[in-house]
């Protein structure tokens, strides 16, 4: 067997006797995955950002033009002290204002345009099924919106439909709630193999 | 009994259905939902040789999840003899989707460089997206392992998203929803996804509109897929294991209930 497998299968059990309770071998388990996982995020970020990204072009390949985005990352660094706390202003508004200005007309155009045509197309299907699947589509649709609505009362037909957009909620947290169970059991499962047939050789 | 032993009888409870099943060493066949065949239609229906970008969207935490899944895809797409350009959007996914894509290249006796690459993890994935929709090799201008891109075979005539026939994303988040935005979205390339079972509503509108082509999720997922491919594996395997353990929770849920109205009758 090979040292791997035998570290992650002592880890594995470590982990899992929280189950008899809160004990010293999980939390050394515990401690030791936050600071892998820690480390190894840090040297990918290292390696694959700050030296593929910014310090080789600049300093080796001689591209200046990076010293401007290098100073906006250091004016990131103003905010621990408060006389240059001013400075992060300006990274953050150059942040912001790229990042707003290339994810509205993307996320409009996918989240809200796109989702809007999928559902009208869904009332003009061909098959009765499909209409209906439509219709039931858009009431959900207006039933939800009219629940988030608050600025008329929750009265009359507006009440009835946000009573019935209670319920589209309901069983769409429903089905998420037992797909997040269902992936939850999976990743143990999927601990017990690795503890059975790779660590333990009790299965194939 | 107290609510913290009764938690941890449950908890107990779970540990013993999972272990007995998993130790009767069966692998029950599952039935192929619509969903998952959908998905092995239309990666099966790709042209051969096409280049197909798997995108490692995952931690390293949902790997008994995503682990089935990406191998389930991986062999389709190596038997199909596509050409893979691997890539990592998360960093914990550079050193699965490596173990992964060789892994299962060695099965199909596909070569590095000619047959699949690895170009590793790029962060601030929105940035990466829309870096490769114009240029692939000025956005990894190296491989995972240190290799001018310019120098490999199989990018040779890649270039950006219109020479990429399929985004197939493996993500336990909300990752494959910005390669809908802005790769399918601004370049139009085509995107289907191998999800975490947790993920499954929120992706299932993007199907209904066409902008997600297909998508496959879970371990159920997973295990279909095999079922497809012909090959046994961790999915089949989990089945019984995982109906069981679902059966488990629908029975404490019951008695979880029958105990409440119990109490409430009793005021």
């Amino acid at each position: 067997m090979d040292p791997g497998t035998i570290v992650a299968g002592i880890l594995t059990i470590a982990i899992l006797s929280f189950l008899y309770g809160d004990n010293p071998v999980y939390k050394m388990a515990e401690t030791l995955l936050v600071g892998v996982s820690m480390g190894y995020v840090l040297v990918i970020t290292w390696t694959n950002t700050l030296m593929a990204v910014l310090f080789k072009p600049l300093f080796v390949e001689s591209e200046f033009w990076l010293i401007i985005p290098f100073i906006f990352g250091l004016f990131m660094f103003g905010r621990f002290h408060k006389s240059t706390s001013f400075l992060s202003r300006y990274s953050m508004a150059v942040l912001i204002g790229s990042g707003a200005g290339v994810a509205i007309p993307a996320m409009l155009g996918a989240r809200t345009l796109r989702q809007m045509t999928a559902t009208v197309e869904m009332v003009q299907g061909d098959s009765f099924l499909t209409i209906f699947s439509g219709l039931v589509v858009v009431a959900g649709l207006f039933s939800t919106l009219s629940y988030f609505y608050f600025s008329r009362e929750h009265e009359g037909i507006m009440g009835r439909s946000a009573r019935v957009g209670t319920y589209f909620l309901m069983i769409f947290f429903g089905t998420t709630f037992g797909y997040t169970v269902m992936s939850r059991v999976s990743t143990f499962i999927g601990r017990m193999d690795f503890l059975l047939s790779d660590f333990l050789h009790l299965t194939n | 009994m107290s609510s913290r032993q009764s938690r941890h009888l449950a908890f107990a409870g779970l540990f013993i259905v999972v272990t007995v099943t998993m130790l009767l060493n069966i692998s029950i066949v599952a039935t192929v939902s619509n969903e998952t065949k959908q998905m092995f239609d239309y990666l099966d229906s790709l042209p051969e040789s096409s280049v197909i970008i798997v995108s490692f969207d995952h931690e390293a935490s949902s790997l008994p999840e995503m682990k089935p899944l990406g191998l389930v895809i991986l062999r389709h797409l190596f038997e199909k003899d596509h050409k893979l350009i691997g890539v990592a959007l998360l960093a914990e996914g550079t050193g699965v989707g490596y173990r992964l894509m060789q892994e299962t290249a060695k099965e199909y006796n596909k070569e590095y460089g000619r047959d699949y690459v690895f170009l590793g993890f790029k962060p601030q994935f929105i940035a990466a997206i829309l870096s490769m929709g114009e240029s692939i090799d000025g956005t990894f201008p190296e491989d995972y392992l240190g290799n001018a891109t310019s120098e490999i075979e199989l990018l040779s005539d890649v270039h950006n998203y219109d020479d990429v026939a399929a985004v197939v994303s493996l993500a336990d988040g909300s990752l494959t929803t910005h390669w809908i935005e802005y790769g399918n979205e601004k370049y139009g390339v085509q995107i289907s996804a191998a999800v975490a079972a947790s993920m499954l509503t929120t992706y299932d509108p993007y199907i209904s509109s066409g902008q997600l082509k297909a998508m496959v999720g879970g371990l159920r997922g997973a295990a279909e897929y095999e079922n497809l491919l012909g090959i046994g594996g961790s999915g089949a395997r989990s089945m019984l294991a995982q109906s069981s353990a679902h059966l488990y929770i629908i029975l404490l849920i019951i008695i979880g209930n029958v105990i409440y109205f119990r109490s409430r009758k009793k005021g």
